[in-house]
């Protein structure tokens, strides 16, 4: 063995595991965030089970036969039916149909239907019969197609009745009220993707953002910079607007780059599917206008401005820039949280009270706008914005009064339940 | 307060919690004295002139800088003084002309103004031609010398200087040294300087207090506290007041 290793490592381990900030870091954090997310996940999914069985359907029966009565029959069964006679998908979506029976999704049952089984049951395979399926898209996250898919089983049973694929299904998603020919699971997929990289593409920039606002007020601390600053003839509020001023340019570079990456990562997918898919997000209307590009623009913008000042809040409380970047670490679970929620999951389908703690953090509403703006859903995005707006200013009220005192200097942060109070002598 | 003293503290103190920094701190500085805080390590010397500076609120007592109070009257304090805490350093990624520039704008009343300051600190530094390096390739010695240079510069009525010449070598600390000594006479800058290092507040200050433990123990002329205590030197002198020799 090296000589002097096992020395080396005995005093590694007990600096780093005595270290109260690391510890916390390392091994707590992850310990409850885990664990947390965990739980999350598994409510929403089982949540999303849950909603997609109580489920309302509305049936556009154009048929009339017994078949279509069969059909309607066994549906009822599995879950609460209102039928409509002689009503085309288009006539059901211009009466708000959808919204009067509180429904997500509708089959029409085309006429023809029941001569087209007696036909295939009398012995001509090739004919078969149809039914419509019609979706509504909500931009919902991972559980999107879990509603349709319940379709995929009741038609399989359904045709255990009668004869094996005698019944095949046509599926359609409805894009802000019009009829797209989708696969709602295609959709949900492609969609899928999106979910996952903007939640994390949004972690990173907040999480690079706030390390570079708290490294640059830690280093005036542990460069005495910032004592200097303080005595010279200049209005002390101007020393943090300076520093803000100077993060919110970074930041706002770095909104506009986001930006144009995220178009780009859009506009990726109309190419990026096999021949045959006919998958376009901007033909389906699932891009961002320019409105809704300006207003997840300002968003990020506010919210980068909330994290840095929160940031630099933190710092205060650091004596150098390693104890700075720790104590940022701590408010990472607020950022990692709403962002893995968030890929997966509908913020409107979470219970109440964690849809309010979701709505309350600030960094979640980068991540709800991006979706909204893609659904035209423009009020959510407002609304986080000024929410957003008001926590930024309440923080940077905070921030101006520790620059106007003495705290900036003699602020710290103390673990005294970790390690034994030590008073330090005063130079 | 007369107009000829620039520094007077009037029961002073200052409370970290449950540590008192400084007890009943009473200092009259003279203006354009060299004025020496000497002590040993967490004596109360920073806090002392953080205090003055106005970077710290007494917890009770006064001080004014020439008859302006630090705590009523701090942003006119801050117009006629200028503070270089001990171990500062210089941004790293501008260069020591950059530095001198951006310090001295804060002072400056137009660009002659602070072309001149600039030039002055660039005399005072003998730097040279590394002002156009930047900050962070400079040696321990030479950021110090640059700093001092910046505090020296805009001609401050009173120069705040804690511990101004820590951590360097002998070349380096009597260069800093005839610098301050060489600004005070032409400039009749005051300075108010801490130090732990009693030999050189003896060979530099030409008034010193000695504080232990946030109280003043023995102030004078380094010669009178020699004489007084029949010491050879300050080092000495605070032995006997303290009660170790």
């Amino acid at each position: 063995m090296l000589k002097g290793f096992r020395n080396i490592l005995v005093k590694e381990l007990k600096e780093l595991m005595r270290d109260p900030k690391i510890f916390l870091g390392m091994i707590i954090v992850p310990l409850i965030m885990f664990p947390v997310l965990g739980s999350i996940m598994s409510f929403s999914m089982q949540t999303a089970q849950e909603q997609a069985q109580k489920a309302s359907v509305l049936v556009l029966n154009n048929d009339g036969g017994n078949f279509s009565a069969i059909l309607i029959s066994n549906l009822s069964a599995t879950v609460k039916v209102f039928v409509e006679n002689a009503t085309s998908p288009e006539e059901a979506l211009s009466h708000n149909l959808l919204s009067y029976y509180n429904s997500t999704q509708f089959i029409e049952i085309p006429s023809g239907f029941s001569a087209n089984m007696s036909e295939h049951l009398a012995g001509n395979k090739s004919v078969k019969a149809s039914v419509m399926i019609y979706s509504v898209f909500s931009g919902s996250g991972m559980f999107e197609d879990l509603g349709s898919s319940i379709f995929d089983y009741f038609i399989e049973g359904f045709n255990r009745q009668f004869q094996p694929n005698i019944v095949y299904s046509e599926k359609s998603s409805i894009i802000k009220g019009e009829i797209k020919n989708v696969d709602p699971r295609m959709l949900s997929t492609l969609m899928l993707s999106q979910a996952i990289a903007m939640p994390i593409t949004i972690m990173i920039l907040l999480t690079y953002s706030m390390q570079i606002a708290a490294t640059s007020v830690a280093m005036e601390k542990e460069e005495k910079t910032l004592e200097t600053l303080l005595t010279l003839p200049m209005d002390r509020f101007a020393v943090l607007m300076g520093k803000l001023a100077g993060s919110i340019f970074v930041a706002g570079i770095g909104a506009v780059t986001y930006m144009i990456g995220f178009n780009f990562y859009m506009g990726s997918f109309t190419s990026s599917f096999p021949a045959g898919m006919n998958l376009d997000l901007v033909s389906l209307g699932l891009v961002p206008s320019l409105f809704g590009y300006l207003l997840l623009g300002i968003s990020l913008f506010v919210t980068l401005l909330s994290a840095l000042a929160l940031a630099v809040i933190l710092s205060a409380f650091a004596e150098d820039v390693r104890g700075a970047q720790s104590l940022v670490g701590y408010i990472y679970p607020l950022l990692f949280i709403p962002s893995f929620v968030l890929m997966y999951v509908n913020i409107e389908s979470l219970p109440f009270v964690l849809k309010i703690a979701l709505y309350a953090i600030p960094f979640s509403h980068p991540i709800i706008a991006s979706r909204a703006v893609v659904m035209g859903d423009y009020w959510t995005v407002a609304f986080g914005i000024v929410y957003v707006t008001f926590f930024t200013l309440a923080i940077m009220y905070v921030a101006s009064r520790l620059f106007a005192t003495e705290k900036i200097l003699t602020l710290k942060l103390k673990f005294r339940g970790l390690r034994k109070s030590k008073k330090e002598p005063v130079e | 307060m007369s107009l000829d003293v620039a520094v007077e503290t009037v029961g002073l103190t200052k409370d970290f919690g449950s540590i008192h920094a400084l007890k009943d701190f009473n200092l009259r500085i003279e203006k354009g004295q060299i004025f020496g805080l000497i002590g040993p390590n967490g004596a109360g010397k920073t806090t002392a002139l953080r205090v003055v500076s106005t970077l710290l609120l007494p917890t009770s007592g006064q001080a004014k800088v020439f008859n302006l109070d630090v705590v009523r009257d701090a942003g006119e304090v801050r117009k006629i003084i200028t503070y270089l805490p001990d171990e500062a350093g210089a941004y790293r990624n501008l260069s020591g002309k950059e530095y001198l520039e951006f310090m001295g704008r804060f002072s400056a009343r137009n660009r002659n103004e602070l072309d001149e300051m600039v030039r002055q600190a660039a005399d005072i530094c003998g730097l040279g031609e590394r002002l156009k390096d930047k900050a962070k390739t400079y040696s321990k010695g030479m950021k110090r010398r640059l700093l001092v240079a910046r505090a020296l510069m805009t001609k401050p009525k009173l120069a705040i200087l804690d511990e101004p010449a820590s951590g360097l070598d002998v070349l380096h600390a009597y260069h800093v040294r005839e610098i301050i000594k060489r600004y005070v006479r032409e400039h009749e800058v005051t300075v108010l300087m801490s130090s732990h290092n009693m030999l050189e507040v003896e060979h530099i200050c030409d008034q010193v207090t000695l504080i232990n433990k946030g109280m003043i123990v023995a102030e004078g002329k380094p010669k009178e506290l020699k004489e007084r205590y029949e010491s050879a030197n300050l080092e000495e002198v605070f032995a006997k007041v303290v009660g170790f020799a």
